[in-house]
């Protein structure tokens, strides 16, 4: 449903990620643990593209959201000038190799060496736009199907709690003001907050905030929710609550990414735990096994650290 | 003529003779000339404080870049005057548009405010958590749509005592206008003083309505403001 393909982020001349990879199936809830600064809330940014990947390429169901990555599409490679040079100068040397063989070693160290110049040809420049024009999804229009939730909760301080929830599904999604606060006090009723309807983000604690930041984005009626350590910000009483919410909402089927430091909830809600460190997912696991034999040093080390 | 005798001329010039004409039209168009200047530097000022924080990524947004700070060097760098000088003997004649003088000041003054408002503003963007961009992004809007319903919103909210002294400083600037021959206050109690070589008087009364006028809008800012923060806490 989310496929993430070898991306990188660089900020400055500090990459944080370094070539991730993931594919989210529906219904599945994932978690991704690790130390600070490893880049698991980068990644989870990437897909929403609240950052923008460097390299690499992520795709919603069919769509392409990022733009194309000729590293990622060998027929683009092959297209290109550089390949060609390099492929008609192995053939004129009199290489023993087959075609074939040929192809993939050079594609492979074109890839390795980050060959390809911005100018590549009228092929390869037509491949690119094909790819573009075939699959890409403006960002807006895949966002919607992307619910996201923050540390920090991030509601509209200008809007009340009703309107917070309503506002995307009536400008974004054309729903009428009455379907769209039909929809709004269920979800609310769900959290237990519909008296809070009228109130201002700012009356609000924080568990109540964040819960309710969980029901703007379910409002969207997305296909996956994001969560970016939904709890981090929360006084130890409140955690509670919003785990709570997010447990039945992974019960009722959706499709989670979670980024947590909740090591009880990856352990009792997770299908699959991600670890990352340094900007790469160096393990992953059903959560038993994570927990119970990890084989990645770090992660044993991470581990010992956190339980 | 004691100070008595000078308060009876003053009244009999503005009663009997019909000065209050003049005064009022004076007063209509330094507050005409203040409130449509600043609405119209609120749009300006707007529009280009979301171009300087825009993210510059294509020629398209560093090209207008580089056009709105030409024009906020130009406005904020010469004296008004200078400016509605250029602007009616100048400017509009050359694009052969014929307008009253009240009008040019109007545009002039909206033109030269929006200079203004576009720096206050852009502090004002700049002054709400990035956090509200991104959740707005997050939801779906588009950039330009998360900034006019939310982050906008809150700027203003953050300056709007700023915005009120923009409005002072507008209301007490008008008082250049004669020098494109438009007639406001300054212009009106000239016209009454010169009329009996006796300054003193119309001089005090035309002091006394400016500081009247700044103390209203400045009251006004200040429900306003209680207005807006009724959101913060209750």
């Amino acid at each position: 449903m989310i496929s993430v393909r070898n991306i990188y982020k660089d900020f400055g001349s500090l990459r944080v990620l370094k070539g991730v990879s993931c594919e989210i199936e529906k219904g599945e809830k994932i978690v991704v643990v690790g130390p600070s600064g490893s880049g698991k809330s980068t990644f989870l940014r990437c897909i929403n593209l609240l950052e923008m990947p460097t390299y690499g390429e992520v795709w919603v169901d069919n769509d392409l959201v990022t733009p194309v990555d000729p590293y990622l599409h060998f027929d683009v490679i092959r297209a290109s000038n550089t390949y060609k040079k390099l492929f008609d100068a192995a053939k004129a040397d009199g290489t023993p190799k087959s075609d074939e063989e040929l192809s993939l070693d050079i594609i492979h160290r074109i890839k390795e060496e980050d060959l390809l110049k911005k100018r590549e040809g009228k092929e390869y420049k037509e491949l690119m736009k094909k790819i573009y024009n075939d699959s890409a999804l403006d960002i807006n229009l895949a966002r919607r199907r992307i619910g996201m939730v923050f540390q920090q909760f991030n509601l509209f301080n200008n809007f009340s709690v009703l309107d917070n929830i309503t506002l995307g599904p009536i400008k974004l999604l054309k729903k009428s003001k009455e379907e769209a606060e039909a929809r709004a006090f269920e979800l609310l009723d769900r959290i237990g907050l519909r008296d809070k309807a009228n109130a201002f983000p700012q009356q609000l604690s924080g568990g109540q905030k964040q819960r309710i930041a969980i029901v703007r984005a379910l409002a969207m009626d997305p296909e996956i929710m994001l969560f970016d350590e939904p709890t981090s910000a929360l006084d130890p009483e409140m955690v509670g609550e919003v785990l709570d919410v997010m447990k039945e909402l992974a019960e009722s089927g959706m499709t989670m990414l979670v980024v947590t430091h909740e090591m009880g909830f990856a352990r009792e809600v997770a299908t699959r735990v991600l670890f990352m460190d340094e900007g790469l997912i160096l393990e992953e696991n059903t959560p038993d096994l994570f927990f119970s034999s990890p084989k990645n040093e770090r992660l044993r080390d991470f581990l010992s650290k956190v339980l | 003529m004691n100070f008595l005798d000078k308060i009876d001329l003053f009244k009999y010039t503005v009663v009997e003779k019909g000065a209050y004409v003049k005064i009022l039209t004076g007063l209509k168009n330094t507050v005409t000339i203040a409130v449509i200047g600043l609405l119209i530097g609120i749009v300006i000022g707007t529009l280009i404080a979301v171009v300087k924080v825009i993210p510059k990524h294509g020629p398209v947004s560093k090209a207008l870049d580089k056009i709105c700070t030409v024009y906020v060097a130009y406005f904020r760098g010469t004296p008004i005057v200078v400016q509605l000088l250029l602007g009616y003997f100048i400017l509009f004649p050359l694009l052969n548009i014929k307008v009253s003088s009240l009008i040019v000041c109007i545009i002039i003054f909206g033109l030269n405010s929006g200079a203004y408002v576009s720096e206050i503003m852009r502090s004002g963007i700049l002054s709400v958590d990035p956090g509200q961009m991104e959740a707005g992004r997050a939801v779906g809007f588009s950039y330009g749509s998360t900034m006019m319903r939310i982050v906008v919103p809150q700027a203003v909210k953050n300056i709007l005592p700023t915005l009120g002294n923009e409005f002072i400083t507008l209301i007490k600037e008008t008082s250049v206008v004669n020098f494109v021959g438009a007639t406001d206050l300054v212009n009106a109690f000239s016209y009454i003083g010169s009329s009996n070589y006796e300054f003193m008087v119309p001089y005090l009364a035309m002091a006394l309505i400016y500081i009247v006028l700044v103390l209203l809008i400045t009251g006004l800012v200040r429900i306003m403001e209680k207005r807006l923060r009724a959101s913060d806490k209750r």
